[in-house]
Parts: C-alpha cells; sequence; structure tokens
C-alpha cells in the first residue's frame, strides 16, 4: 500500500489534523484532494509539523509544499529525522 | 519521557471509550494524554473526538455549553482545536463561530450582523494593537511624543463605541483581549525604560485603561494576555515570521498557554469561586511535624526553609482578606496546635482568628470536611483541601470527589503558593463587600447556632436575633452582587436560571417587572445582600422568574417575607394571582416544597414550552402572603409606590 511510503511519524499527525484515518495518507494526498485540506487545516499541519521535528519552514515556500510527499521531501532537506 | 506505546494505547482507549459515548471515561484518558505527551497532533486529536461526543459531555458530564463568537483582526484558526480542548478540560462545550479578519467594527456595531444573528452567549474580542491604537508606535517613536496621550484617548473612546453598542443589543458576556506590550522597539530597552512616553510605557497605560473601560460594562471581562506574555517570556510568545506570514498573533509552542488563559478569564463570567480552603498543618502550614518536634522545632518564620511556609500563610492570608474561607483540617492535639500558634506567634503569617473554623482531631479528615460543610451550610464543590500526605489526598479524592484536592510537594516547600496559584478555583474579576465580610458572618452564624441551643421555642428564638430584612433594587445591591448571588445559590434557588447583569437590569428596568434583592441583619451581624428575586406582570397574573436566598439565612422566615414583598408589589402592579415556577436541579431539593407550603396550588398540566418547570398558582385576592411577625421590615426600593395604593387595592 501506498501509505506505507510515508514515514509513521508525519502520517500520524497528517492523519490527526485531517481527521482521517492514517491508511488515508498518501504521498499523493495534499491541499484540496480531500476536503479537510483546506488552507487552515495546512497552516495547523505546518505548525504541527514544525513542532514535532524542531524545523522551522521558510513562510514563503509553507503555501508551496501542498501534498505530503513535498512536505516529506522538505522535512529531509532541513535534515530532521523522520 | 514516557513511551510511545503509552500514548498510542491511550489514544487507543479514548477512541473505545469516544465509541461507547462515556464521557467521563474520555476525559480521563484525554487528561493523561494531554498531561504527559503535549504534542499538537494530540491536543487535534483530542479535539476532534470532544467535538464528535459533545452531546454525551452535557448529558453525563453536565458540561455547560456556550454559543462563542470569535470577533478578531488576527489568524485565530489554528489555535481553536487548543480552545476546545482547554475549554472541554474546564467542563464547557464551545459551539465556535469566527468573525471576519475585517469586519469586527461592523459585527460589533451592526444590530444584523453575523454576529448580532448568532445570538452568543459569550463573544472572545481578540484585536490587535494595530487595530486597537494603529498610531500608536509611530507616536511613540521619539519617546517624548505629544500625541500619545490624545491618542490613548481616542482608542480608548473607539472601544468603548464598539462594546456599548454591542452591549446594548445583546446579553452575551463578554472577554476582551489586552494587547502584549512590544518586547523590541527602535528606542531600545534603555529608552523604553527611560523616556516618558516610549511604546511600552503607552502600552501599559492603555491595557490598564481598557480594563478600567470592561469594568463599567456589565459581564465584560479584561482577559491580560500580556501578563500571560511575560510570563512566558515575550520574545517566545509570539513568533514574528508567522505574524508577519499569517497574521498568527501567538507562537505554536504558546497555543496551549493562550488557550487555557482565555478559558480561565472567561470562566470568571459565568462560575462563582470556590469558597473554602481547608489546609493540614504538619509539612503543609509549618514545616515537621508538631507532635515529634514541638512547637519550637517545627519550621516557620523569617529564615529558610521557614520562610516558604511563611510564603504559604501569608497567601493564605491574603486569600481570606477577599473573603475565601480558612479552615484547618488536621490530625493532631488541639490543645498543642493552639500552644503552637500561641507560642511561634511571632514567626507566623496566620493566627488562629483568621480561620473559620478548625478540624483538629483524629478523625477521618472526609469527615472533617463533611461536618464543615454542614457547619457552614455549603456544598462540596465549594471546598478546596491542601495536604502534603498523598494517602490523604487519595482518601478525599475518592470519597469527597466534589473537593479540589492539592497535594503539596513535602520535599519542596517552596513550590506551595505558585501549586495554589495555579489553580483557577479562587479566580474572581468582582470582589464585593459581602465577599469581604464573610469571614465576620460565618463567625456570627456559629454564635447563633450555639445561642439557638440556649433559647427556648423556635419563634422566641428568631425574635430574640432581633433580624431586620431591607428590601432594595437589584441594580443597587449593588447589580454585581446580584449576579453573583444568580451564580452561584444552588441550594434555596427555585429556578437556578444563572442571569446576566444586563438580564437583570432588564427586570429592573422593564413595565410591570420586579428585581428585588433583601439584605438581613440581626443582632450578632451584617449578613449583607443574601436574597433576590425577579418577576413580571402581565395582566392579572405576576409570575415569579427567580427567587433564591442564600442557604446561610435559610429557616428565619426570610423567604417568606420576600414572597410577601414580591405579591405587594404584584398586587400594586394590578396583579390578582401570583405564579410561581419550580426547575428541579440536582442541588434544591431544599425548596421544593416552598410553593406548595405557602398555600400555593400546583397546575395540573406542565407547559410544553418548558417542560422541566412545575407551576404553582395562590390567588392574590384571597391569599396573600404575609411576612412573619418576627422580622422588621424596611424598605428603599426605588420603585415603590405609596402605601395608600396598597390599601386602595
Amino acid at each position: 500500500m501506498s501509505s506505507q511510503q510515508v514515514p509513521s511519524s508525519l502520517r500520524d499527525i497528517l492523519a490527526d489534523i485531517l481527521e482521517i484515518s492514517p491508511d488515508e495518507v498518501t504521498p499523493e494526498l495534499g491541499v484540496g484532494t480531500i476536503d479537510s485540506w483546506d488552507s487552515f487545516r495546512h497552516l495547523q499541519a505546518i505548525l504541527a509539523i514544525e513542532g514535532e521535528y524542531g524545523v522551522q519552514f521558510d513562510p514563503a515556500r509553507i503555501a508551496e509544499l501542498t501534498t505530503v510527499s513535498l512536505i516529506q521531501t522538505e522535512l529531509v532537506a532541513k535534515g530532521a529525522a523522520l | 519521557m514516557q513511551s510511545d506505546t503509552e500514548r498510542q494505547e491511550l489514544r487507543r482507549s479514548i477512541k473505545e471509550a469516544a465509541a461507547a459515548h462515556d464521557a467521563a471515561a474520555v476525559l480521563q484518558h484525554a487528561r493523561r494524554l494531554l498531561a504527559n505527551f503535549s504534542k499538537p497532533a494530540d491536543v487535534m486529536f483530542c479535539a476532534s473526538t470532544f467535538n464528535g461526543i459533545a452531546d454525551d459531555m452535557k448529558d453525563q458530564l453536565r458540561a455547560r455549553r456556550l454559543k462563542t463568537y470569535i470577533v478578531r483582526s488576527v489568524t485565530v484558526e489554528p489555535i481553536l482545536p487548543f480552545l476546545t480542548t482547554e475549554a472541554v478540560l474546564s467542563n464547557y462545550v464551545l459551539d465556535l463561530q469566527i468573525g471576519g479578519y475585517g469586519s469586527y467594527v461592523d459585527e460589533l456595531l451592526n444590530p444584523q450582523s453575523a454576529l448580532a444573528k448568532f445570538k452568543p452567549d459569550l463573544v472572545l474580542v481578540l484585536l490587535d494593537l494595530e487595530d486597537i491604537s494603529g498610531r500608536l508606535p509611530g507616536y511613540c517613536a521619539d519617546g517624548i511624543g505629544e500625541a500619545v496621550e490624545a491618542e490613548i484617548n481616542e482608542s480608548l473612546a473607539r472601544v468603548e463605541q464598539l462594546l456599548k453598542s454591542f452591549r446594548s443589543d445583546s446579553c452575551a458576556r463578554i472577554l476582551f483581549q489586552g494587547i502584549v506590550v512590544p518586547d523590541t522597539t527602535s528606542l531600545g530597552d534603555v529608552g523604553e525604560a527611560n523616556l516618558p512616553h516610549s511604546l511600552g510605557n503607552a502600552v501599559r497605560d492603555l491595557n490598564q485603561r481598557l480594563a478600567a473601560l470592561c469594568r463599567t460594562i456589565s459581564d465584560c471581562v479584561f482577559f491580560d494576555v500580556d501578563q500571560l506574555a511575560a510570563r512566558t517570556g515575550r520574545a517566545l510568545w509570539r513568533d514574528t515570521r508567522m505574524f508577519l506570514a499569517s497574521r498568527l498573533p501567538v507562537a505554536s509552542s504558546s497555543f496551549g498557554t493562550y488557550a487555557c488563559g482565555l478559558v480561565r478569564s472567561f470562566s470568571a463570567l459565568f462560575r462563582a469561586p470556590r469558597k473554602v480552603l481547608c489546609t493540614d498543618l504538619d509539612n503543609t502550614i509549618w514545616g515537621g511535624v508538631l507532635g515529634e518536634d514541638g512547637p519550637e522545632g517545627i519550621a516557620t518564620g523569617s529564615a529558610f526553609p521557614g520562610n516558604c511556609y511563611f510564603e504559604y500563610q501569608r497567601y493564605l492570608k491574603q486569600l481570606s482578606s477577599r473573603g475565601i474561607l480558612l479552615a484547618i483540617v488536621s490530625k493532631n492535639n488541639d490543645a498543642d496546635v493552639r500552644e503552637a500558634f500561641q507560642i511561634r506567634a511571632a514567626d507566623l503569617g496566620l493566627t488562629l482568628d483568621n480561620f473559620v473554623a478548625t478540624k483538629i482531631s483524629w478523625n477521618e479528615k472526609a469527615t472533617s470536611i463533611r461536618e464543615l460543610a454542614e457547619e457552614l451550610s455549603l456544598g462540596l464543590d465549594s471546598f478546596v483541601f491542601v495536604d502534603d500526605n498523598p494517602v490523604e489526598c487519595e482518601a478525599i479524592r475518592q470519597q469527597l470527589p466534589e473537593v479540589a484536592v492539592i497535594a503539596v510537594p513535602v520535599e519542596e516547600p517552596w513550590k506551595f503558593v505558585e501549586l495554589l496559584a495555579a489553580q483557577p478555583f479562587f479566580d474572581a474579576a468582582v470582589v464585593t463587600g459581602d465577599d469581604i465580610n464573610r469571614l465576620n458572618e460565618y463567625k456570627a452564624q456559629a454564635q447563633r447556632a450555639e445561642f439557638a441551643n440556649s433559647a427556648g421555642n423556635r419563634d422566641e428564638f428568631l425574635a430574640s436575633l432581633e433580624i431586620v430584612c431591607t428590601f432594595l433594587s437589584a441594580v443597587e445591591a449593588p447589580l454585581a452582587r446580584s449576579v453573583q448571588l444568580l451564580a452561584k445559590t444552588n441550594q434555596f434557588n427555585l429556578t437556578t436560571r444563572r442571569h446576566s447583569a444586563a438580564e437583570v437590569e432588564a427586570f429592573a428596568s422593564g413595565t410591570g417587572c420586579q428585581a428585588v434583592a433583601i439584605r438581613v441583619r440581626d443582632r450578632f451581624g451584617d449578613a449583607g445582600v443574601v436574597g433576590l428575586a425577579l418577576a413580571r406582570t402581565e395582566g392579572d397574573s405576576c409570575s415569579i422568574d427567580s427567587l433564591l436566598l442564600s442557604c446561610r439565612v435559610i429557616g428565619r422566615g426570610i423567604e417568606t417575607a420576600l414572597l410577601a414583598h414580591i405579591a405587594e408589589n404584584a398586587i400594586r402592579a394590578g396583579a390578582n394571582r401570583l405564579v410561581g415556577e419550580f426547575i428541579a436541579t440536582k442541588k434544591n431539593a431544599p425548596c421544593a416544597d416552598f410553593y406548595v407550603s405557602h398555600g400555593f396550588v400546583p397546575e395540573a398540566s406542565s407547559q410544553a414550552s418548558s417542560p422541566e418547570s412545575v407551576f404553582y398558582q395562590l390567588d392574590l385576592t384571597t391569599s396573600a402572603p404575609t411576612s412573619p411577625a418576627w422580622l422588621t421590615l424596611e424598605g428603599n426600593e426605588s420603585n415603590e409606590l405609596s402605601a395608600s395604593a396598597v390599601v386602595a387595592s
């Protein structure tokens, strides 16, 4: 299943915030692909992820991190241990 | 750090309890999850679980539902799950609606706005310095600016107009948030500290004056967010990056603190503070064990570690100054304790006179607290218990779950005050003269009880008390006292309607309406304003909306005097029929037969609009109630008509 590619810590945070099952968190999931992922949930998700991994995103990039896989790539680039 | 397995376990328990609609179990596991793992995702998880069982929390835990509207000029959405969660932990279920960023002026001023249509119970007004006083930073840039004072006045006038205009159309409780003092300005710390019109000085001044403005508006509390920011550290409080990028007023690391502060602050508008603090003695009020160390050996006074206990004693005395009753609940020999208070008087911040009662014996502490509750005529939910012994604390938690328990750490006596201050149960936004007089009044109560034992029959005893009742308008009680009585009277309260100040004012000024307060004094002391009645006459019928009496004066005929007074006013207003209403609660059984015992006849059918109410009728033309002979009545109620009107009717 594709959700296996998403690290479990990231998958669980997104599941909590988007109020969906962890199985539904796939790399392709993103803003607009499900109803609950609107711009405010996006901000909530980014803030929770920052807190969890101890990183800070550049605000100019936040709006561009629109899918699980983009967020994951950015986290890796920031040196976060996933 | 707890293991992730335990975290997952707790989350599973919460899900299962939620699926079974067991609100108490959800809350119990959620408290543990949130206390041990402060992950934002857990807060989101709890918030969404709580939202799913909102009805269960209302039904099973009697959580109070508050329709809450947030008037804002900043981004609050990411904070809402934290607000929902903190509210549930304080037994509120928030039904939230958020206003637009730019529409706060219209929302507050326009009687057709989304805010007005929502008909909220609570409004949170969360604005930024930019909105409240946007020109202030510019005017303060040189630190000596002449225009600063005028700008502050103008800002205040604007806020006053917004709040008063809203208040004129709505009874909702209001929380108005102050401003965080800016952490960094171009004047630097030296200029900020020394120049008269630095931005820091101006904002502090503005906050004080906004708080004063809030005092002039009924049911409005000022939320000092700067105090929270200062405690957290102003540099950490705001994440400038996210404020500039998304107008987020608070850093995500402080969402929990912020939400907790908001809930604690608005709670003062809905809940009365607890009234009694019961303290242990050994290793709590002083260091050491009196029975082993002797009066000279216990630690108290100016030197460490005695001064830790002295700080705690001083804090208790300060609580007592604003009407929180202190009691000693200790396993000790009574004579030893009295000797210790005498011998160590110079080293103690309290005397035995500061306590309303002492329970010094070898009885179970739960028994002692139950006795205290009975002697003071107070519910157990008015009590706080402080003790260092974890076994005693656990015993009280299990046997008297209504009592709030604080277990103080015996090895760290410097933390006692901090621990107590962190708890919301003595929070009060208003202190009245009646609060301050409470200790004397309860002591008089004890004397009265003693006197009753020596007197003969009941009527003689009551006559010998020389009770004087004074009727006054509920608005002049003062109003804050009337609202306080409505908020906290449980036992002798016929309908338990928690009206706001604005609603009491509406009763006082409406045609055919009455809002009467009663003040009681006797030869032992002045009990202050202890009763209230709200009634409305329409046509030939007068309906009693609310009638309540503080339980410490029950049983002296005062409730009858209040009813007779309402009846007299009703007759003057043209009524020939008095309608009483009773809504049963868990606590108001003592007044269940009030109307029947005063000659009222129960109505056969209930009214569809209020199925919980039982209605009673009294024919005023044949059986108007009269006040007991042992009471002396005085009245300076403003809407009183002349005596001849009574004769004529």
